[in-house]
């Protein structure tokens, strides 16, 4: 950890700030951090949540703190709320929107375990065999683990959103390149400028791999990058491209290719002559100039304003809802443009919107959001063997594969849907119930955690009732409705005044019932 | 040949619909051509544009009906198998008295002498031979050169296509979701998916139900009897009053839940022997839901395994020879009575190039192979065939053309097996308004997905699992805690054939 000193200086966030990108590299080899130095400590959401009414909360009492927590971390830790009930909501959220400041020797830790996540293309052959999958999994069970352990929650939520967003499928073909991508491309720039991402992004040989630029040549153009660039990376489909632009975009791309699982510019493969799309052009006259042609025009995408909305509206459905208002939206789009596409301005203003201290209860948690969200509420922490710690978290990765939401693995190149409708299945959710019990009853061992009759103090002369009221403010943050909380006192076979003891017996499958609930399920 | 006349199966759709349809799809493939012309694709769609839109218009007034013996049987279980992948229907389904099929593909055609005979010169691949009775008795149907509107040659694209029936941009719910919400309320298990993930298909609003399996469908850990009982009544109660989807989705599953517990102590259930893997797995337990009563009216499962771009192999052994086979002896098991009831229907995103290519396999096409086996089917081909002479292939880019329409045979499979007015099966699954619509984006609504130009086979591994088939998962380091339940399966990325894993499995 080097970053705290880079935070010295604290200019405002202004239009055109030229701030150098947050690098929080995820190689293990050299996890440092240097922040923009415009790490301003950000202020006013308090006041939008003061004065915001939820517009249909449903089960969720009127608790702004809370509503922050379900959906800027995968799951509030009790220090998680300790921590906002300590300092306030704009304290920790300045905190948490400036990661640099924040260290994270748990998230270093589980990371670390993984010696191959994020490693190079020449690492992966050097270390593994060809086409072995180790350090694709490797990266993103270290993908998981990061979640799982990271104090900064934001950022990883932020990073997940931008892996899904300038997305690579792990594992794929990719099985040398694939791994430097999140380490690369998506990490450093998560809490930076997306055109820095972009720029990235299209310089590395796991995008250029997985969506085939690195064999489209001038003679033979593939336009699957330069479709997904403007389709998916930037202006959206209904951006306002035409097919003939779809063209002139793969073109722009050509000659950006991949040797010895290195990103190369092969200028000889690069198709030359005058080029335009979206208001952009380019004489493009040489082939020696093409790298620098093209990163003019990825410049000019992620600068427009269509891109603006598309990265927008991303964010505001991880952080608001499913169809989040066109308004917030366009607040959001003008953050991105008059601060040169700094992500973090963008969630400046979406963390300042009545919009997003209204939608309480409008999101619902996706099978990864559960498995991680379910692993820190129980406050889930590595136990002492490391060797145990790590088939722990390679476990529960297969567990969140199996229902079909490993870190980064969606196929095609659009990342996992971000809204309920998508995910909205009943067989899945019955797995998701059997997980609950299984974190919650520690199948797995390797992990530090409260069993569930320790999660809450049992004080003399506790009744059923009282023990079900501490464990829903210990796990859910509030107290659930007299008819849910009955229907687990009844589950224990139990009522309100029994003695606890008699509801402790049947704790293994009771705590499960709150993570079962809409309680957990929405957030 | 049972083709009806022209607009027979499609009264709704007005002449001028259709003529704004041919005019839509010609100025689409034009534009296609246009831009392949400058070399975006590896191969042109079309060799010139002469004949452009009367061809796409002709597949919309040919219907492949599939010719139900009698009416009536308007209620039963669909049964659909989406190979995933892009299944080479010249394989299945050979045109084995076509002169040209053993000129362009000398190492792989199947031999003639080898068929299973069906008629119109035709016969299926003789790893289909645990389907013989069958097929003689007339209950084994087969469209050749059958095809969505979709022209991508994209697996995702295409599937996606295929899945929504073809509608147009901005519908996001399944043929099948729109199918059932007009057939009536039904039972917890009224659409299922089994073996894998929710397919489009089945997306949307209806409360379809997917699981990997029966025995898995539980809330383990829930205890025994009593305690799961008192599990899924307490989630229920959880979601009472909750004004969200999920709490619809809760009530599924643990009903499912309930309903499954059951299933598992009462007889009735099948009693035959399956093959091993994942399909017949899969199948099994669908045919004990079908048999136990429990309402299905839709199953869909998946089997992947079909982008064969090298060493599809001959019918003595191979890829293809090995697939069929586990296809078919799944399918053999346990059909029998249960076929007055049930249509069984294959499906797969696009059918592959006529011509052989230099590894031994075939890449991406266009026209395919449907199977539809039982439920009051008649036997034997169906619908149009043009061969495979020069002038058609030239006509088509090489693939065998769409010259049947995958809507008309849904249509028709639809509104008899479940018993839908023509009227009904129109609206719901779209086919020349969606056209019409599609014209104004120029291209089907979603993105191509690693199109033919990916390197789908660089480890050789993962070619057997088709494009979404990452290979199957390497097994999980560490066993769960001894006495505790077992974690969920393995998500079935290889599906039946349990062909190659990684190269290397995780530490």
């Amino acid at each position: 950890m080097t970053a705290v000193a880079v935070l010295a200086s604290a200019a405002p966030l202004t239009a055109g700030s030229v701030a150098a990108p947050v690098v929080i590299s995820g190689r293990s080899s050299s996890r440092s951090m240097s922040l923009t130095p415009s790490a301003q400590r950000y202020t006013g959401y308090a006041a939008v949540a003061a004065a915001t009414t939820p517009t249909n909360p449903g089960v969720f009492a009127p608790d702004p703190a809370l509503h922050l927590l379900r959906r800027a971390t995968f799951g509030p830790r009790p220090s998680d709320i300790a921590s906002i009930r300590r300092d306030g909501i704009d304290a920790w959220l300045s905190r948490q929107l400036n990661p640099g400041r924040i260290a994270d020797p748990l998230g270093d830790s589980a990371w670390s375990m993984f010696p191959l996540a994020s490693a190079t293309p020449a690492q992966v052959r050097a270390q593994t065999a060809a086409y072995s999958w180790d350090a694709m999994i490797a990266t993103a069970m270290a993908t998981l683990g990061r979640q799982i352990f990271s104090t900064r929650q934001l950022y990883e939520q932020v990073a997940d959103v931008f892996a899904n967003h300038l997305h690579v499928a792990i594992p794929a073909e990719g099985w040398d390149t694939s791994s430097s991508y999140i380490g690369d491309v998506i990490r450093p720039f998560a809490m930076g400028r997306y055109r820095d991402m972009l720029l990235a992004a299209m310089r590395h040989p796991a995008m250029l791999l997985f969506l085939n630029n690195d064999v489209s040549t001038k003679a033979m153009v593939n336009e699957n990058l330069g479709r997904e660039l403007l389709e998916l990376h930037t202006v959206g489909l209904g951006g306002g491209y035409t097919e003939a632009e779809v063209v002139q975009s793969a073109k722009v791309l050509t000659g950006r290719t991949i040797t010895d699982g290195a990103f190369s510019y092969n200028s000889d493969a690069h198709w030359t002559g005058p080029l335009a799309v979206m208001g952009w052009s380019s004489p493009n006259a040489t082939a020696a100039g093409g790298l620098a042609v093209g990163d003019s025009y990825l410049a000019y995408v992620a600068n427009h304003p269509a891109t603006a909305r598309n990265i927008a509206r991303k964010l505001a459905v991880r952080f608001v809802s499913d169809q989040p208002p066109t308004a917030l939206i366009d607040r959001m789009a003008q953050s991105y443009l008059a601060h040169d596409t700094d992500i973090r301005a963008v969630l400046d203003t979406l963390f300042r919107s009545p919009e997003f201290w209204a939608s309480v209860g409008q999101k619902s948690r996706r099978p990864l959001d559960d498995l991680v969200g379910a692993a820190r509420v129980l406050d889930m922490l590595p136990g002492p063997k490391a060797a145990d710690v790590l088939v722990t978290i390679q476990t529960l990765y297969w567990v969140v594969r199996d229902n079909g939401h490993a870190p980064l693995g969606w196929d095609p190149p659009n990342g996992y849907p971000d809204v309920a409708a998508a995910w909205n299945n009943a067989g899945s959710l019955v797995n998701r119930f059997t997980m609950h019990r299984a974190l919650v009853n520690q199948w797995w061992g390797g992990m530090a955690q409260a069993g569930p009759t320790q999660l809450v103090p049992v004080t003399p002369g506790m009744t059923a009732g009282q023990w079900v009221d501490a464990l829903s403010l210990r796990l859910l943050g509030q107290p659930m409705a007299p008819a849910h909380r009955d229907a687990v006192l009844s589950f224990a076979q139990v009522t309100a005044g029994s003695p606890v003891a008699n509801a402790l017996w049947q704790a293994w499958g009771a705590v499960p019932l709150l993570f079962d609930s809409p309680y957990y399920q929405l957030r | 040949m049972t083709t009806t006349g022209p607009l027979a199966s499609s009264a709704t759709h007005s002449v001028a619909a259709l003529q704004a349809a041919a005019g839509c799809q010609e100025s689409q493939t034009q534009e296609r051509e246009r831009l392949w012309g400058k070399g975006f694709n590896r191969r042109r769609f079309l060799a010139g544009g002469l004949g452009v839109g009367v061809a796409a218009l002709g597949s919309q007034l040919t219907t492949a009906r599939v010719a139900y013996a009698a009416p009536g049987t308007t209620t039963g279980t669909l049964v659909v198998i989406f190979l995933r992948g892009g299944m080479d229907g010249l394989s299945l389904l050979v045109p084995g008295a076509d002169p040209d099929l053993p000129t362009l593909r000398p190492d792989i055609a199947v031999p003639a002498s080898r068929l299973i005979a069906l008629d119109r010169g035709f016969g299926l691949h003789p790893s289909m031979a645990p389907l013989t009775s069958l097929i003689g008795a007339g209950r084994v149907a087969a469209v050749p050169a059958i095809s969505t509107p979709d022209l991508s040659r994209s697996h995702f694209q295409a599937q996606d296509c295929l899945e929504r029936g073809g509608a147009a941009t901005g519908t996001q719910t399944g043929w099948l979701d729109r199918v059932l919400e007009v057939s009536g309320p039904g039972t917890t298990f009224r659409s299922v998916a089994v073996g894998g993930l929710m397919p489009r298909s089945l997306a949307g609003v209806d409360g379809a139900i997917s699981f990997g399996s029966l025995a898995g469908l539980k809330i383990q850990g829930s205890g025994d009897g009593p305690w799961a009982t008192a599990t899924s009544a307490a989630i229920q109660t959880l979601y009472t009053g909750v004004a969200d989807p999920i709490a619809a989705q809760a009530m599924l599953g643990t009903d499912a839940v309930t309903t499954a517990a059951r299933l598992a102590v009462g007889a009735g259930g099948t009693t035959a022997a399956y093959p091993q893997g994942a399909f017949a797995d899969s199948l099994k337990d669908v045919a004990t839901l079908i048999k136990r009563g429990t309402g299905v009216r839709v199953a869909c499962l998946d089997v992947g395994g079909w982008d064969m771009h090298t060493a599809l192999g001959t019918v003595a052994s191979g890829d293809m020879t090995s697939h069929v086979g586990d296809l078919a002896a799944a399918l053999a098991a346990d059909l029998g009575p249960l076929l007055d009831t049930t249509t069984i229907v294959t499906m797969s995103e696009f059918g592959r190039r006529v011509e052989q290519n230099a590894s031994g396999g075939v890449d991406h096409g266009h026209g395919g192979v449907s199977l539809v086996i039982g439920g009051g089917v008649t036997g034997g081909v169906k619908g149009r065939w043009d061969g495979l002479s020069t002038a058609v292939l030239q006509q088509s880019g090489g693939d065998v053309p769409g010259a049947n329409d995958y809507r008309d045979l849904l249509s028709e499979i639809v509104s008899k097996r479940l018993g839908l007015t023509a009227g009904v099966t129109a609206e719901r699954l779209p086919g020349v308004a969606a056209d019409v619509a599609r014209c104004d984006g120029l291209r089907c609504p979603v993105r191509p997905v690693r199109p033919e130009s990916s390197p789908p086979c660089s480890s050789g591994a993962d070619r057997a699992c088709g494009w979404r088939g990452t290979p199957a998962a390497p097994a999980p380091s560490g066993p769960p805690a001894p006495g505790r339940p077992g974690r969920p399966g393995r998500p079935k990325g290889c599906s039946a054939s349990g062909t190659p894993t990684s190269a290397a499995a995780p530490p």
